[in-house]
């Protein structure tokens, strides 16, 4: 008997312990130092890191803890603990494709109210990112803009030149097309794209509306559409992509290998390809602008803090640090081309300075030029459930040949019936 | 085929019953093959590098890369403490809910009481209700709880489980009355005869409930996908899907955490298989 | 036995026979009211309403219903769940009948280790073994890819893929087609085992003696099969099955793990359930996945019937009598 007896109370001690560490971890605090945590994705971490030293020196008061999550869940479990109320960040990362869905929805501080007094910063940073970061009723500043992105192209250089191709004579699709064909001929696993669905992704983005026009009428079936439809279609019908999805261990290798010619992007890209994709070919790379005399912003981020934030007070000196000073803004570009959304870090020395990585190239003058030359884009609290259907709507077309116009006929209709 | 045929000669009859006995192997053993090689193939791709594992897809020699696989995932997700939560987890979940359903199993099995078929059918109709259909207003109510990033979602409403219930009744309709009837008169409490005398007699059934419950607390993804938010909270299984979504994470860094999922149920398996099999087997002929 | 029957505690807990299996049986009810009722009812409350958990939640009577019932996805998504559900349900139990089948005959040796090793995949986590079949059906560093480009150099075998159309690398994650054929695969190798065990314990359940009679009778092993074996399963059939619909039909962790929370390649793999969870927790539309969680229970419902009308009968039991 008595070793059962025993056993039950090693198990209801056992259980009583567990009820102790249910809850997690408490925090452990410094006397008169603050911790602060800031949810961010990669890479934008990097930038983060890349600054959190000169914080820390300037802030002694302050300590950082970055939590980093990969993209999707990051934005996804952001809005399930701000509707939580609980584990909420003291600052939070948002990306372009969420923003208009965070600040139309709630539970992040007015920044333009006391004691943010935010608008004092409003002509110093680039105009439609500022706009991107406002409630649309309401017109309170939520989300201060933190970066922003030049669309570019990073091709192989050396393959270019092993086609003998000038890279200055490439500067409509359909010259890329007929480079692509020549290099795609030259052997198996040779394309000109990784994935068609990138030729999509450039052009959507161009011009100064994205899914929504001023109303916030879906215009998915515009001539923008259907032509980001149509040249993604012809690359996938001529055999010029890989099929080959973005993100995934294959798609990396495209880059080690060299084995796609061109990759379409935001300049953040350059900081993944340089860090950890493929940092072994370096000097192989160059850097061009979109064809077509497309400028186009892809990517960027803001930073906002949450109502239910424990340290409102740290968390502003953190977003006031990274915003609003050329200095970090420039750290986070060197180290994860970040790239400043603050107009006075365009003036820095660093845009003069060419980089081994693209072959001595200045990639950094041409993404400031393409900076400069962004239409202002709108933002919708739709964009991110557009994003995903227009883009399910091209895989249809990819994948099973369906009608283009039909599959954003289809697609405008879906979105029509999310957004009632 | 007529195997009652007098003029095959015996030889000819034994041919073929060896013939037959190949083709039946075989069949048995590439079903082993099939079942092993993902295994194998997870322990071979801990050990390589990205390159390698385009280069060497056939090779059977492991590749130098462990334990920069190993470093890789670590600097990812807290893989140990995350293997600690899932421990946790599933054993104080399988010690209540085996408890809880023993108990209610003893209830329905030795008493009568009034409306006890009404209670025990309305109990068995729950089992038909399809977990789906409330996970959305659960993960509201577990918010309005506070229990957004803790542990007590993945623990406290298991506990009332219909069909561990269901089993412990069967289990314990095979004990005889005169113990207890004994035992009573030996001056013992209800709650003592379950105890002393009913728990103790019913170790296969608990063994059984605590193989499916365990398992299945071990494996689960959805609930804690979506309750557990910080990685030092996450489960093994939310933490091999975050590391899974990583862009750019090596396809051996992520076997290296498998591995470490995995392990801890396999070499359960090793030692005790034999118990299991029987378990998940009573647990699926009585239920 | 020693205890002390005056002890105050022991005393104040003891239960009166009337009141114990009250309280014993009390807890369950208790949190299932809790957890398990209210949600339901609170379900069926929300899928008249629209929210999204934040803002303010305005009654919209059976709009939710009518918009899932319209909805293109949501019946794609019923779509790739039952060819998921075909593809790999019949597989796994023919599979699953005839290891059972083999294992329980006499002459077999190594029992327990082909038991024990078919059942291995069904105790592994689901998210550990789609992370490992992730990388097997890997379109150019797969495992599976460069066994069929392999075995593709046989005349036979390159004959049957030109036959069907079928280029190598495939892109099982890929192309819509492939991704069901994948998940099935996936299913498949994991729940056989599982079902075997199923199917081994019903086999032996049956009595041997009925074998023997059997053989003296001069039945052969098809005719043993069909005539005793099947009808005597029938009941485990239906239990398998049953397990198999409700499971399946729930499917949710394999796919979502192996092609991502959007389903892959034109939501091939996109479940029901997934799409629920897309739909709840991804678009915070907590209306509309209520309202697709009870028309979800339904398709559940229905398919049980069915699925009880085919398999109803047999048994030890009806033999008997």
């Amino acid at each position: 008997m008595f070793s059962r007896k025993s056993l039950l109370l090693t198990v209801m001690a056992f259980v009583m312990a567990a009820s102790l560490l249910l809850g997690g971890s408490p925090e452990i605090m410094a006397e008169d130092v603050t911790t602060i945590t800031v949810a961010a994705f990669p890479d934008q971490d990097s930038g983060f890191e890349a600054i959190l030293d000169d914080f820390h020196e300037k802030h002694p008061h302050i300590r950082v803890e970055l939590e980093v999550a990969d993209f999707d869940d990051h934005h996804q479990t952001l809005l399930t603990r701000i509707a939580a109320g609980s584990n909420v960040p003291d600052v939070a990362n948002v990306e372009i494709a969420f923003v208009g869905d965070f600040v139309n929805r709630g539970g992040f501080e007015n920044l333009t109210a006391e004691p943010y007094n935010a608008g004092r910063f409003e002509e110093d940073i680039i105009g439609y990112k500022w706009a991107q970061g406002t409630n649309d009723d309401t017109g309170n500043l939520i989300a201060m803009p933190l970066d922003i992105s030049p669309g570019t192209m990073f091709y192989r250089r050396d393959r270019l030149d092993e086609l003998g191709v000038d890279i200055d004579d490439l500067n409509t699709m359909e010259d890329w097309i007929e480079v692509g064909e020549e290099f795609v001929a030259e052997g198996d696993d040779r394309w000109l794209f990784a994935d068609a669905a990138s030729v999509y992704e450039m052009i959507r983005r161009s011009g100064d509306h994205q899914f929504f026009d001023d109303d916030g009428e879906p215009i998915i079936t515009s001539d923008k559409f259907v032509r980001a439809f149509e040249m993604a279609k012809e690359v996938r019908d001529r055999g010029l992509d890989g099929q080959i999805g973005e993100w995934s261990n294959e798609w990396f290798s495209t880059f080690e290998e060299g084995t796609a010619l061109v990759h379409t992007s935001g300049a953040w890209l350059g900081g993944h390809i340089q860090n950890w994709m493929a940092p072994e070919t370096a000097g192989k790379w160059g850097v061009t602008n979109l064809p077509d005399d497309m400028y186009i912003n892809w990517g960027g981020s803001f930073v906002a803090i949450p109502e239910d934030a424990e340290n409102k007070e740290e968390a502003w000196e953190f977003i006031k640090y990274v915003t609003t000073n050329v200095e970090p803004q420039i750290k986070q570009f060197e180290a994860a081309n970040i790239f400043p959304s603050l107009l006075d870090a365009f003036d820095d020395d660093i845009f003069e300075v060419s980089s081994d990585f693209y072959g001595g190239q200045n990639v950094r003058e041409l993404w400031l030029d393409a900076a400069r030359q962004i239409p202002e884009v709108n933002t919708n609290r739709y964009d991110n459930i557009a994003e995903d259907i227009v883009g399910d709507a091209l895989t249809e077309v990819l994948e099973e040949d369906k009608d283009i116009m039909q599959a954003l006929e289809d697609a405008e209709e879906l979105l029509r019936r999310r957004m009632r | 085929m007529n195997y009652g045929n007098k003029l095959e000669s015996n030889t000819q009859q034994k041919a073929i019953n060896i013939i037959k006995k190949v083709i039946l192997y075989s069949f048995l053993v590439a079903g082993v093959i099939v079942t092993f090689v993902p295994f194998l193939y997870m322990f071979l791709l801990a050990t390589r590098s990205r390159a390698e594992i385009f280069s060497s897809i056939f090779s059977l020699a492991p590749g130098q890369s462990f334990m920069d696989n190993y470093q890789i995932l670590i600097s990812n997700v807290p893989i140990w403490r995350n293997l600690f939560n899932s421990i946790f987890i599933s054993t104080t979940a399988t010690i209540l809910t085996v408890f809880f359903c023993s108990l209610g199993g003893y209830g329905f099995s030795k008493y009568n009481f009034k409306f006890k078929d009404t209670l025990f059918f309305s109990m068995l109709a729950t089992m038909m209700i399809p977990g789906l259909l409330s996970i959305i207003p659960w993960f509201i109510m577990m918010n309005f709880f506070g229990w957004i990033d803790t542990f007590y979602p993945m623990i406290i409403p298991g506990i009332a489980n219909p069909f561990g219930i269901f089993l412990m009744t069967q289990f314990m309709n095979t004990i005889p009355y005169d113990v207890i009837d004994a035992a009573r008169i030996d001056g013992c409490g209800e709650f003592e005869i379950f105890l002393r005398i009913i728990l103790p007699m019913s170790k296969s059934g608990i063994g059984a409930l605590s193989v499916l419950t365990f398992l299945g607390s071990w494996n689960v993804l959805m609930q804690p996908l979506l309750i557990l938010q910080s990685r030092h909270m996450w489960t093994l299984p939310v933490a091999l899907t975050r590391l899974a979504d990583q862009a750019g994470i090596d396809h051996g860094a992520a076997m290296v955490g498998v591995i470490i999922a995995i392990a801890p149920i396999l070499i359960a398996y090793m030692i005790g298989s034999k118990s299991i099999l029987k378990g998940v087997m009573e647990g699926a002929t009585k239920g | 036995m020693k205890y002390d029957k005056n002890s105050g505690i022991t005393d104040r807990l003891r239960l009166n026979k009337k009141v114990a299996p009250y309280v014993f049986i009390s807890p369950f009810f208790i949190l299932f009211l809790i957890f398990g009722l209210f949600p339901i009812l609170y379900s069926f409350f929300l899928s008249f309403n629209s929210w999204d958990g934040i803002g303010q939640m305005s009654f919209v009577g059976l709009d939710n219903y009518a918009y899932i019932l319209t909805d293109d996805w949501f019946w794609d998504s019923v779509r790739s769940t039952i060819i998921i559900f075909v593809l790999t349900t019949i597989p796994q139990h023919l599979f699953a009948l005839t290891l059972a089948f083999i294992l329980n005959s006499t002459f077999v040796k190594f029992k327990d280790f082909f038991r024990t090793s078919y059942f291995l995949p069904y105790i592994t986590s689901a998210v550990a073994i789609a992370i490992i079949f992730d990388v097997l059906l890997g379109h150019r560093s797969g495992l599976i890819n460069a066994f069929l480009i392999w075995a593709n150099q046989l005349p036979p075998v390159e004959f049957l893929f030109q036959t069907f159309n079928f280029d190598l690398p495939a892109r099982w994650l890929g192309e819509p087609r492939l991704i069901r054929f994948s998940i099935a695969g996936l299913l498949t190798w994991r729940f056989t085992g599982w079902n075997m065990l199923i199917y081994f314990a019903g086999l032996q359940t049956i009595p041997k003696s009925l074998y023997e009679a059997a053989r003296v009778d001069g039945a052969s092993i098809r005719q043993v099969f069909t005539k005793i074996t099947l009808p005597l399963l029938k009941p485990v059939i239906f239990f398998g099955v049953t397990m198999s619909i409700i499971g399946n039909l729930q499917l949710f962790e394999e796919p979502f793990v192996l092609v991502g929370a959007d389903g892959g390649t034109g939501r091939a793999g996109m479940t029901t359930a997934m799409y629920l969870f897309r739909t709840g927790f991804h678009w915070r539309q907590f209306g509309e996945g209520s309202a697709m969680a009870y028309v979800l229970c339904i398709f559940i419902i229905i398919l049980s019937l069915v699925n009880k009308k085919l398999f109803s009968g047999g048994g030890l039991n009806e033999l008997r009598q």
